[in-house]
């Protein structure tokens, strides 16, 4: 792991820089940027979620240095995440009360029903902090904020249904503009591209839901190989349109048909799965996520504009 | 002096976890004399499925875990077949047992090389793997040095393994090639021959990494071949089903008494659940709650986690690999810290060497779904294991929509706290006696802990089984 250095993660984005829109005079800017000792940390949360998003993350892969999860987080200088980090207990509590000058990534969403007790952080001087009150402390000494995941961005599968811990998004428990990198889970090249300009100082344009435009800027269905390339009545067919088995591609917006998942070997419609709708604040909307594969669901169940 | 240790957050683990030990001078050493486990975590994914469509059981249910969605999505998937009585086709259930096995060896190679090495080994040099509890770390740094790099050649081998599983699942996490009914991808001999080809890289990684560092740690703390016993009950609800007719699977269910080598037979409605200690109402505790509600309480009297006591026959029972392969004879050795490593490992190396046969099954043209109708009433339930043990759900259908579900998770078991005859749940009672070097660095609780590979994602549920 020592071996692994900073170089080799500007080595990456030189060649990443097309995907990711960085210009030559942004990698300058961004190699500075990590190489000032002023650059930001990261502190990496977790509050109501499954830790999808932090597998997810470990999935990143390159086809050149730095060629996968651990190396970016070197790179970044990651503070704390609950998954990896080698204190335990108060040594990590010091270590996240003591953080300054840092980006904050909250995965998992904010429960607020029992003044937050559902969902407790971690113990302070013998007081349970609720993760309510940490995203707070923390969000408000960050640098930035950036919610990772449906369920951080707008309560996603937490938040469903009768939502008996009152889970919420960030934005909406806190009262504040995160960057929503959402999906269930994300992609990581969505998770590291945003980081990455984060780093840079850009300014990243977000849509009206404050996701990053350049990922989130097109329908599945408008970059889709299988629009109206017939039409699938049934599961256990691939290769063709599944608007019919309420597919949700038509009002999701997500680079899934050119990105693909997994280091290119798959995603949901090429494995005949009609699109969920995962990165959109209705997910999972009251009505069906999966169709009946009897073409009679219609499309845009339950949701917002659809 | 007794002294009262909390170690919150417990790190290295899905979810929260919070332990609570007191360690005492006993036999002249440090001990621990008594130790509390709480899950601070509660979702109640299963209220929120209420009222949806049955249908997204297999999709939603998923979501309780992000390392090991895949049981989730086939266990909803076949309580649902059988509430419809339907089956699915060959090519579907080997599918699924391909996507589910290949599911429970990247959880495996997460748990050791992430989640439990540093318990054992100096980390890297750097945050987050710094500040580390300096205690007793006693391998020589050119090991420590190997071994680090082995942490990065395991995250590699756990994305290799998600991309293994993706090809037929569609995508990891979270697998949307899960279906009642059957299965979505259509396999080709393409898709096999490259299944095939990262199934051998897998083999590689654990024959000649992933198995030599477990026993190379197990060598220089040999102490853990005896600390963290606990119960030394198992149990198993059993999985990987070998043809059509269920009959015959990979790992039988059954259950092990402590004192008795004998594996015994499983009976599911002896599975009665405890919440004294948990934040829940108590009027339905230790009983076959057919119709009770699960009602979050907080606070609550005596209540100090969000786990609900699972008990078999009201007592104490853990799960996961070590109660898998010892159940079916796997695994002959006892029930300690490294023995659930090495039974973990071991799993993995049988699991990767029986993908490749499973794969030469499937029949290449012929069809992986057939049309699935979910009734408009049903109750149903369908049980197998996930990577850390039994896994259950049960599912009650009215007016076509879902009106019960509940779902019993291998933390429930191992992290469950005292039951309502004051038992304490496994992980506690393996935790006793753990010799502590430095209580405020207590690492030697972490070991016992990390080697039940908790949790609490999926945990942290209401736990209630719904009885026909």
């Amino acid at each position: 792991m020592m071996q692994i250095s900073r170089r080799s993660f500007l080595q990456y984005c030189t060649i990443a820089s097309a995907s990711l829109g960085l210009g030559p005079a942004e990698l300058i800017k961004l190699s500075q940027a990590l190489a000032e000792s002023k650059a930001s940390s990261v502190l990496w949360i977790q509050g109501s979620g499954c830790s999808g998003c932090t597998t997810s993350f470990l999935n990143y892969i390159s086809p050149l240095p730095p060629v996968d999860a651990a190396d970016v987080l070197i790179s970044l200088n990651l503070q704390y995440h609950p998954t990896l980090s080698g204190g335990a207990g108060r040594s990590v509590v010091e270590t996240i009360n003591a953080a300054e000058n840092f980006i904050l990534i909250i995965e998992g969403s904010i429960p607020t029903a029992f003044d937050g007790h559902t969902c407790i952080s971690w113990s302070d001087n013998g007081q349970d902090i609720p993760f309510v009150q940490a995203a707070r402390t923390l969000a408000a000494k960050a640098n930035q904020v950036v919610a990772i995941g449906t369920c951080a961005a707008y309560g996603g599968i937490c938040a469903m249904g009768s939502n008996p811990t009152q889970a919420k998004g960030v934005s909406e428990a806190l009262g504040i503009k995160p960057i929503n990198i959402s999906g269930c889970p994300p992609h990581p090249d969505w998770i590291v591209g945003t980081l990455l300009k984060l780093f840079m100082g850009e300014t990243i344009p977000l849509d009206n839901e404050d996701r990053p435009l350049f990922i989130y800027g097109q329908r599945v269905c408008d970059q889709c190989p299988f629009h109206r390339r017939g039409e699938a009545r049934s599961y256990g067919v691939n290769g063709l349109c599944m608007e019919a088995m309420n597919c949700q591609g038509r009002s999701t917006n997500a680079p899934c048909p050119t990105l693909k998942w997994n280091n290119g070997v798959n995603w949901c419609m090429a494995a005949g799965s009609p699109c969920l709708g995962c990165t959109e604040p209705t997910f999972p909307s009251s009505g069906p996520v999966r169709g009946r594969g009897r073409g009679g669901q219609g499309r845009g169940f339950g949701r917002r504009g659809a | 002096m007794p002294k009262t240790i909390v170690i919150d957050p417990v790190t290295r683990l899905e979810g929260h976890l919070r332990a609570e030990v007191t360690v005492d001078t006993m036999n002249g050493e440090n001990q621990v004399a008594d130790a509390k486990i709480a899950g601070t975590l509660f979702r109640g994914i299963e209220q929120m499925l209420i009222g949806r469509d049955p249908w997204d059981a297999a999709q939603l249910t998923q979501r309780i875990c992000g390392v090991c969605p895949v049981p989730h999505g086939v266990v909803a998937a076949t309580a649902l077949e059988k509430a419809a009585g339907s089956n699915i086709p060959d090519n579907a259930r080997i599918l699924r047992n391909l996507v589910m096995g290949a599911n429970f060896m990247q959880s495996h190679i997460l748990h050791f090389y992430q989640m439990s090495l540093l318990d054992f080994i100096k980390g890297p040099q750097m945050p987050p793997w710094q500040p580390q509890w300096k205690s007793d770390q006693r391998i020589k740094e050119a090991d420590s040095i190997r071994l680090n790099k082995h942490y990065v050649t395991a995250i590699k081998a756990f994305r290799q393994v998600n991309e293994m599983t993706a090809i037929f699942s569609g995508r990891q996490p979270h697998a949307p090639a899960l279906v009642p009914g059957g299965f979505t991808t259509v396999p080709t001999n393409e898709k096999i021959d490259l299944f095939r080809q990262y199934s051998q890289t897998v083999i590689d990684f654990v024959k000649n990494t992933y198995l030599p560092d477990v026993d190379f740690v197990a060598s220089q703390f040999p102490e853990y071949n005896r600390i963290g016993k606990g119960y030394g009950n198992l149990i198993a609800f059993g999985a990987f089903d070998l043809n059509g007719s269920g009959g015959k699977s990979f790992f039988r269910g059954g259950r092990k008494m402590e004192g008795n080598g004998q594996t015994q037979p499983l009976n599911i409605d002896a599975v009665s659940e405890h919440v004294t200690s948990s934040w829940y109402e108590n009027s339905t505790s230790k009983s076959h709650p057919v119709r009770s509600t699960t009602q979050p309480v907080y606070p609550k009297e005596g209540a100090y986690s969000w786990i609900k006591a699972p008990r078999y026959e009201n007592q104490a029972f853990e799960t996961g690999p070590l109660a898998r392969m010892s159940i079916n004879g796997f695994y002959n050795q006892g029930v300690s810290v490294h023995d659930r490593h090495k039974a973990r490992a071991l799993e993995t190396l049988k699991l990767a060497e029986a993908l490749p046969v499973w794969l030469d099954e499937i029949n290449v043209g012929s069809p992986v779904y057939s049309s699935y109708s979910a009734p408009t009433e049903a109750a149903s339930f369908a049980i197998a294991e996930a990577p850390r043990g039994a896994l259950g759900h049960w599912i009650g259908i009215t007016n076509s929509k879902i009106a019960h579900y509940q779902v019993l998770t291998p933390t429930c078991w191992n992290a469950s706290p005292q039951d309502d005859d004051q038992q304490p749940g496994p992980m506690e009672k393996a935790l006793l006696g753990t010799p502590v070097q430095d209580p405020d660095n207590p690492i030697e609780v972490l070991r016992v802990i990390h080697s039940f590979d908790p949790c609490l994602g999926c945990a942290v549920h209401m736990c209630r089984i719904t009885q026909r």
